[in-house]
């Protein structure tokens, strides 16, 4: 099925807005000039690392931006429909009280792990360094977990019904407007195992967040990637969502040059743990010798 | 740190009254209290999910304790321009940290002083913010 015809679908669906007939009608724009772009005669120099501003880790393990700040100096507000306003509500409360808990040193219980941040959150709230790689045929945005992100500008479509499942990173293809980078991607779900819909959240100071919306494994999510300058990268982020939305979710960021080190490490999720949860509480055990 | 992301993308996943949190956590540390250690280090450990700094600290009896000093991940560290070298063995240091609720010598890594002057820590050395 082709990127147009899927979105059209999904039209038919779904009652709309005019601010989401809209939107869906530029995703539509969007695909339909992925599937016959040609890639630029000369790509962008986007080479280096780069680091979401506003969501910069810290020595410490936490981050140099308080909770209260990024919510205010980042781009937030969803178009949340009243009833997944509430459930993120609800969220947010038992997530306050599992903070309460944690700053007494006390596991609020209920672990619940996954060594990937998924998509969207690794453009949009993730900690962790990134490369993108610009090729004829294909960008590759590659992270320090060891995500990458396939952005096929080859002219193909999203694959068809039959041969497109959800993943955390989704399905993704792209043109070159210029030097801008404009991807389409469909096929979303939690990086989390077990769960379909994806939480965007919000992250600050030390083991503050908050989950600010909650988006359907139907969301559609345009991007407009492109150097601000040497040192800054820009992307506008449009989620159209029907099911959770009232209206499309315009959203964006800014990357910036990492200044201290040229050359991709990576995290590993496991490693040399040392902070086992002991009878209710967390620990911390000496260093193997 | 990003162990603790994921704790807290845990804890972001959970629906309602079940709020999950994973196995790691810097809530060992209180976060009200502020102790300052002198001593000298004994092994920067450049591990994941985070490192640590092992420091020998002087106890009032005049014996050498070691503590244990969490820090965020090498990949996180590496981006604020620490290195596995940038502390030696037999380095003296001072290091103000967030002590273990528990009595355990260890702490969460806040700022500190060592051979070359003030330990990376504090703002950000980055370039300015994109209009």
């Amino acid at each position: 099925m082709s990127p147009s015809r899927s979105v059209r679908d999904l039209v038919s669906k779904l009652v709309l807005g005019r601010g989401a007939r809209h939107a869906v009608a530029v995703l539509v724009a969007f695909a339909a000039a992925s599937a016959s772009a040609q890639s630029p005669p000369k790509l962008p120099d986007w080479s280096g690392q780069w680091e979401n501003v506003g969501a910069t880790p810290s020595p410490d393990g936490g981050f140099y931006e308080p909770l209260e700040q990024v919510l205010k100096t980042l781009e937030w507000a969803p178009p949340s429909k009243p009833e997944v306003q509430a459930a993120v509500d609800k969220m947010v409360a038992a997530q306050r009280k599992a903070m309460d808990a944690m700053r007494k040193g006390v596991d609020p219980g209920g672990a619940v792990t996954a060594c990937s941040f998924g998509y969207p959150a690794l453009m949009i709230e993730s900690p962790l360094m990134f490369e993108i790689l610009p090729t004829p045929k294909e960008t590759a945005l590659i992270f320090s977990s060891r995500e990458i992100r396939h952005v096929y500008t080859d002219g193909r479509e999203h694959p068809g019904k039959d041969d497109l499942w959800p993943t955390p990173w989704g399905d993704s293809v792209g043109h070159w407007e210029g030097d801008t980078l404009v991807i389409d991607t469909v096929a979303v779900k939690s990086a989390f195992p077990g769960r379909e819909g994806i939480s965007v959240n919000a992250f600050g100071g030390i083991e503050e967040m908050q989950t600010v919306a909650l988006l359907s494994p139907d969301a559609r999510f345009g991007e407009r990637i492109r150097m601000l300058d040497k040192d800054h990268l820009e992307d506008r982020i449009t989620i159209v969502d029907p099911k959770n939305l009232t209206k499309p979710w315009n959203l964006r960021r800014t990357y910036q040059r990492v200044t201290h080190i040229h050359r991709m490490v990576y995290e590993d999720c496991e490693g040399e743990e040392r902070n086992p949860i002991v009878d209710g509480k967390f620990t911390l055990t000496p260093a193997p010798q | 740190m990003k162990t603790k992301t994921h704790a807290l993308l845990a804890m972001a996943a959970g629906l309602g009254a079940r709020s999950a949190l994973a196995h790691h956590s810097f809530a060992m540390f209180d976060q009200s209290q502020t102790v300052t250690l002198e001593g000298e280090v004994k092994e920067l450990r450049w591990t994941n999910p985070h490192v640590f700094i092992e420091v020998l600290v002087k106890s009032n009896a005049g014996a050498a304790e070691e503590w244990s000093i969490e820090m965020t991940s090498p990949e996180h560290l590496a981006r604020t321009g620490w290195r596995p070298t940038t502390l030696k063995t037999g380095d003296h240091v001072t290091l103000n940290v967030h002590p273990m609720r528990d009595g355990v010598k260890g702490g969460q890594y806040l700022s500190g002083t060592g051979p070359s002057g003030p330990l990376l820590g504090g703002a950000p050395q980055q370039p300015e913010a994109a209009k």
